[in-house]
């Protein structure tokens, strides 16, 4: 295969190290003792720079990313369409701040310097960052900060006003506490230039955008229906980035992305690759970072209009205690999963929130004997085929999961034979994702095979509010709203209440009270019933690159799939050498 | 496999004649031998196979990816299933798409080409033009986008839009027979007598079209059985039942050719060959039946090598013959 | 002329037959694709009059008529317009197929000929050859052809570009060099540096019918009179082969190269997805996937529109080789 292998430019690597990030300061140097190692970061002097501007030397071998995306691309750099292309966020888009869903330390600044709440969570004031320049030359200002905060695109409706104080200060206020949304005020918001923005012909949502002009490490350089470069931002605010070329390509399927890895055509994915063991022999750096609860989306909610012998908490309970979770690590994740918490709290980085009065983790084994119990107090009898049923009826529900998703797919089939084994018929079938899709906003299945996103702040409030609050549902056959997860029907006054407790308040003795609570009521209700916690598995080249998140040195969430976080990896990068 | 493509416009070929004819004397084809052994073989795996093996097609209580040995002669999947088993259950669901889509198409490409050829006017106008529709319009985007549309799909229900969406080509053949059939003395004689056009088409037009429905049919089951193993590909197979299609699907899924697990992806592949294979000699087979060039040419050009070859040997002893006499 | 005009309406009729079956399919089929789609983008926030304008055009307004829908499609399609879509939304369906339709039909057309060429020559060397050990060499040939596609297609995958690096895994070019297509020699080679394994697989899957057939017509020439006399005569072998059996056992092939368009295009959209080719099937499969239905509809009307084209080619050529044809509508 021919590639473009650039000459090594050779610049003095002492004077790239433009600062470091507050997540690497204190981290001893990862790779320690490799002499190709320039400098070490945890000198520099300039402590205003949020981001890091890379280890190693300065390349221009053109780095090639996978984040996941399909051809034909779609040619968008658009951040409010959902189709937007990876490196746009993070990358050409900044936020303000950069919030490491991998880490539990304090959230990095980029665009914003410091941010502080009012006393009760309806004032934020946010000290944005001097100096910075958009990359078509014209200055970052507060009034694009405001911009951001309330355009008609995409403001969130719960900002009653934003205002500029000072040249570097902005204060958004609000009608009730927000504590609960500074992620995705902070770091989910991208900063856009109003100058842009403010004066498009067309509609912005169908701006497709293809020469962004962003804040970002980035800027776009091209982009065609299968791939799309880009080129550091030599004005970057935090140093020009060392990795000067980077390009991101579209591959269909999984088995084409392994092929590439494998023979050293791609330097940076997150995807499942069922024996890692093999990448690492071929020389690929590897990182499993795992983030996100797999689940049993269950509907659980008769009054919302849910179907289905799941709706019975008694059967639900049984299943959970059914399922043999260590055998479906072992054999449909290869070893590679988390264990699973009830509370939805991540294992070792969220145990401070576990309430001491309900089990920290699903069992692991399967406790047959205990599910039978409960099936048989709530009523319900075996037949000759030992299988459990209610005035003549078996229990039988249906379990789909996404076709393709083997991981998934093979963790279903598991399960249908291992409620089989307890006396509970379950029937694992694969389904588009479309059919997936639809079936779980409107509320149409039994049993679903899915996925909870991880909260990227160590608190798992958020899946508490999203996916178990009652505001966060609609009944079943209504499409849930955008940003709404809660699939499950779920609604429970308790829960409910004990969310705005929570919601309101950054007290952390109020709030582990009010989880323990929800805690209580949800390990019992089991609308989801946990599985694992998903592998996120990431691959990268460490022979010509240099500056990657490890395990030593988890600086940002590694899979290049993570949006946001594409901007602070690739200005961490350099060459080896 | 004779190709229906191919096949389509052989206007010329000969139909059997089962009224007064002078059968040739019978011979064993060895094609037809080999393919229909073939073809009784995959069956009997079919039939027997599931009952023969100690495991069920989705136990996972296996060591994981062991290459075949004497516990599971197919080795496992990455789950633990037995492959032997599973191919065993593929076979069943595999063959039944394959039979079912079969006689769906032949009954439609009777329906449409046999009364159009025959009926012939304006009925002939109409049908013709549905086949042509049928025609342009290619099949397994066709099935893609039905079974798109559908949700939940069972085997059968893969094996009728496979069978509604394939029997066009069939029906073009079948079309220009019966136009030819419809001319021959004693159809036009049933015909002028006033009988049952539907009886007519049942009792002196099938018969003579029987080999060539079979050959078409056997097409069918092959086109409907790599339709579903692409379908699966797709992730548009049947769902919750176990196919070759579906076989191949998980191991492709499951990484089986990059973690050398070939026993997974193989046997399935091959599978649909060899039952592909075993049809395709009994066609051969058929075609010869139908088209008796296509077996006399052969024996014929052999019988004249053979002659030509002795002629030759004859001359050369004879001019050896000839020099020996000039010698002495 | 009279056979061309003839060919020509019933080319015309079977076009529009399809059209109409493009327009009614996804209204036989449940659900309203309308309320689908108006669904699904309020998830993604509110949605726009225009976006509700473009949505009543492609499917027809959900109140309008049957009859009046149906006519606006057709004044849609009359003025070249195909709906937007909407995974690549608000790229219109026109331009997404342009893009991929030369990827399809370079690849598919040139494979496709070149087994069509493979399979001829090597169908009339073993019908001339008929009677010896190659007999028993064809049928072996229909091994090949009961091969899956995308089985094929993963198998040379396997063996030529990763256990040996010889050729590309993904692509219809280099997508690690080149920024999207451009007029360059280096870009026209790594284009065909790329369809070499494509093509390989359709070839492997198809020459096999090809051959079988050529073979069996030209076993059946060679019994002809006209073949006879020929050898009577005393004309050169070479020469009775090409020009007396072999160019007539040609025609039905010819008459069928149409037809098998229709089956490469099916296979070619499991073979596209294979090598991620940026061709139609590939496009396809992702709108089948993101329930596209613009795109879907759009897709099957240029594939099935190709295929009619090239009917309609073969069709007018065998008028021209085959007089009789031309009499025999």
């Amino acid at each position: 295969m021919i590639r473009t292998m650039g000459r090594k430019r050779v610049v003095a690597a002492a004077s790239m190290v433009a600062g470091l990030s507050l997540i690497v300061a204190g981290c001893s140097d990862s790779e320690g003792g490799d002499d190709e190692m320039s400098a070490d970061p945890t000198t520099s002097a300039d402590s205003t720079a949020g981001a890091a501007a890379g280890e190693g030397v300065a390349t221009d071998r053109e780095l090639v990313v996978w984040a996941g995306a399909q051809t034909p691309l779609n040619q968008t750099f658009n951040p409010f369409v959902p189709e937007v292309q990876h490196l746009a966020l993070g990358g050409v888009y900044e936020s303000l701040f950069y919030y490491n869903k991998a880490g539990s330390g304090e959230p990095l600044p980029l665009l914003g310097e410091s941010f502080e709440w009012n006393a009760d969570g309806t004032q934020l004031t946010i000290t944005i960052r001097e100096g910075v320049t958009w990359n078509d030359g014209e200055a970052f200002t507060t009034d694009d900060v405001i911009y951001a905060f309330t355009n008609d695109i995409a403001a969130p409706d719960y900002i009653a006003s934003a205002e500029a104080t000072d040249d570097t200060t902005v204060i958004l206020s609000f009608d009730e506490p927000q504590y609960t949304n500074e992620l995705s005020l902070l770091g989910l918001t991208w900063m856009i230039p109003e100058h842009v923005w403010a004066n498009l012909d067309e509609d912005p949502l169908s701006f497709p955008n293809i020469e962004p002009v962003g804040t970002g490490p980035y800027t776009i350089a091209s982009i065609s229906d299968a791939n799309y470069t880009g080129v550091a931002n030599p004005d970057y605010w935090g140093g020009e980035p060392n990795l000067t070329n980077v390009r991101y390509i579209g591959i269909d399927g999984n088995q084409s992305a392994e092929d590439l890895l494998r023979t050293g055509q791609i330097d940076w994915v997150g995807m499942f690759v069922p024996e890692p063991q093999g990448m690492e022999d071929a020389g690929l750096g590897y990182i499993n970072t795992p983030q996100d609860p797999t689940v049993l989306y269950t509907c659980s909610n008769a009054d919302l209009g849910c179907e289905g012998d799941q709706t019975d908490v008694a059967v639900r309970q049984a299943l959970n205690l059914a399922i043999d979770r260590s055998a479906i690590k072992d054999k449909a994740f290869v070893g590679l999963t988390g264990t699973a918490s009830p509370t939805f709290a991540l294992l070792g980085r969220d145990d401070q929130w576990i309430s001491p009065d309900v089990s920290a983790e699903s069992p692991q084994s399967p406790e047959i004997e205990e599910a039978q119990a409960i099936l048989e107090e709530a009523g319900y009898t075996a037949d000759a085929d030992g299988f459990y049923g209610k005035d003549g009826e078996a229990i039988e529900m249906s379990l789909t999961s996404v076709d393709g998703w083997t991981d998934y797919n093979n963790a279903a089939q598991l399960i249908q034979e291992q409620a089989a084994e307890a006396g509970i018929k379950v029937t694992a079938s694969t389904v588009s994702w479309n059919e997936f899709a639809d079936g779980r906003t409107n509320g149409d299945f039994e049993l679903i095979m899915g996925g909870v996103i991880g909260t990227s702040v160590p608190d798992p409030f958020q899946i508490y509010k999203d996916w178990f609050g009652g505001d966060a549902t609609t009944p079943a056959g209504t499409a849930l709203e955008p940003g709404d997860w809660n699939f499950s029907r779920y609604s429970n006054e308790t829960v409910d209440e004990q969310i705005q407790v929570a919601a309101s308040t950054i007290d952390e003795a109020t709030k582990i009270a009010a989880y323990a609570t929800i805690q209580e009521e949800i390990t019992r209700d089991l609308p989801y019933i946990p599985i694992v916690i998903n592998a996120t598995q990431t691959f990268y080249n460490q022979t010509d690159y240099t500056g990657w998140p490890t395990e030593d040195n988890l600086y940002a969430f590694p899979p290049a799939w993570a949006s946001g976080g594409a901007g602070v990896v690739l200005s961490n990068l350099g060459g080896t050498e | 496999m004779s190709n229906p493509a191919t096949e389509a416009p052989t206007q010329d070929v000969e139909p059997v004649q089962t009224h007064k004819v002078t059968k040739p004397k019978r011979h064993v084809n060895g094609k037809f031998v080999i393919g229909a052994v073939m073809l009784s073989l995959i069956i009997l795996f079919a039939i027997l196979g599931p009952m023969i093996t100690q495991f069920d097609p989705r136990d996972s209580d296996n060591p994981v990816l062991i290459p075949p040995d004497a516990t599971h002669w197919l080795g496992t999947t990455s789950l633990g299933y037995d492959m032997f088993s599973q191919l065993a259950t593929g076979a069943r669901t595999s063959l039944m798409v394959g039979v079912v889509a079969g006689l769906i198409a032949v009954v439609l490409s009777i329906m449409f080409g046999v009364v159009a050829g025959y009926v012939g006017g304006v009925t002939d106008e109409v049908l013709t033009l549905i086949i042509g529709v049928m025609l342009v319009i290619p099949g397994l985007p066709l099935t893609i986008v039905i079974s798109s549309l559908v949700p939940g799909r069972s085997g059968l229900l893969v094996a009728v839009i496979l069978g509604i969406t394939g029997w066009a080509g069939a029906a073009v053949v079948l079309r220009s027979q019966a136009q030819s059939l419809r001319n021959r003395d004693y159809v036009s004689a049933s015909r002028i007598a006033g009988e049952n056009p539907f009886r007519v088409i049942g009792v002196e037009i099938l018969p003579n079209l029987l080999p060539l429905l079979t050959g078409q049919f056997l097409f069918g089951v092959i086109f409907a059985i790599l339709g579903e193993a692409g379908l699966s590909y797709l992730g548009l197979g049947p769902t919750g039942s176990i196919s070759w299609g579906t076989i191949l699907n998980e191991a492709q899924a499951g990484g089986a050719l990059t973690r050398g697990a070939w026993w997974w992806f193989v046997p399935p592949g091959l599978m649909v060959a060899l039952v592909g294979c075993s049809l395709a000699l009994i066609n051969f087979a058929i075609d010869e039946v139908i088209n008796p060039k296509l077996r006399s040419a052969p024996l014929e050009a052999r019988r004249l090598r053979k002659a030509k070859k002795e002629r030759r040997a004859e001359k050369k002893a004879a001019k050896v013959e000839l020099k020996k006499e000039a010698a002495s | 002329m009279r056979y061309v005009g003839r060919r020509l309406v019933i080319y015309a009729v079977t076009l529009w037959a399809a059209i109409s079956l493009n327009f009614f399919l996804p209204r036989m089929l449940p659900g309203d694709p309308a309320s689908i789609l108006i669904a699904k983008m309020s998830r993604n926030g509110d949605v726009t009059e225009a976006q509700l304008e473009s949505i009543r055009r492609l499917f027809g307004n959900p109140e309008a008529s049957l009859w009046q829908q149906y006519l606006d499609y057709w004044e849609q399609l009359f003025s070249g317009d195909l709906g937007t879509s909407v995974s690549f939304y608000p790229t219109p369906v026109t331009e997404l197929i342009g893009s991929a339709l030369p990827w399809s039909i370079g690849l598919v057309g040139v494979a496709t000929i070149i087994s069509f060429t493979i399979g001829i020559g090597a169908g009339m060397f073993t019908g001339w050859k008929r009677g010896t050990w190659v007999d028993h060499v064809v049928p072996s040939t229909t091994l090949l052809q009961s091969l899956p596609y995308f089985w094929v297609a993963m198998v040379l995958i396997y063996f030529f570009s990763v256990q040996n690096q010889w050729f590309p895994i993904i692509g219809g070019y280099n997508v690690f060099m080149f920024n999207g297509p451009e007029w360059s020699w280096e870009f026209v080679g790594s284009v065909l540096y790329h369809a070499i394994l494509p093509a390989i697989t359709i070839v492997i899957s198809s020459v096999g019918g090809w051959l079988l057939g050529m073979r069996n017509m030209m076993v059946s020439t060679m019994g002809e009179d006209y073949v006879t006399t020929a050898e009577a005569k005393g004309l050169k072998k070479r020469r009775i082969m090409t020009t007396y059996a072999a160019r007539n056992a040609m025609l039905p092939s010819i008459a069928g190269f149409g037809v098998a368009l229709g089956f490469v295009v099916g296979g070619f959209v499991v073979m596209e997805t294979v090598f991620s080719y940026p061709g139609i099937g590939k496009l396809m499969i992702t709108a089948v996937r993101a329930n596209d239905y613009a795109l879907m509809q759009g897709v099957f009307l240029v594939i099935t529109l190709t295929v009619l084209v090239a009917m309609f080619i073969t069709d007018m050529i065998y008028g021209l080789i085959d007089p009789r044809a031309r009499q025999n509508v």
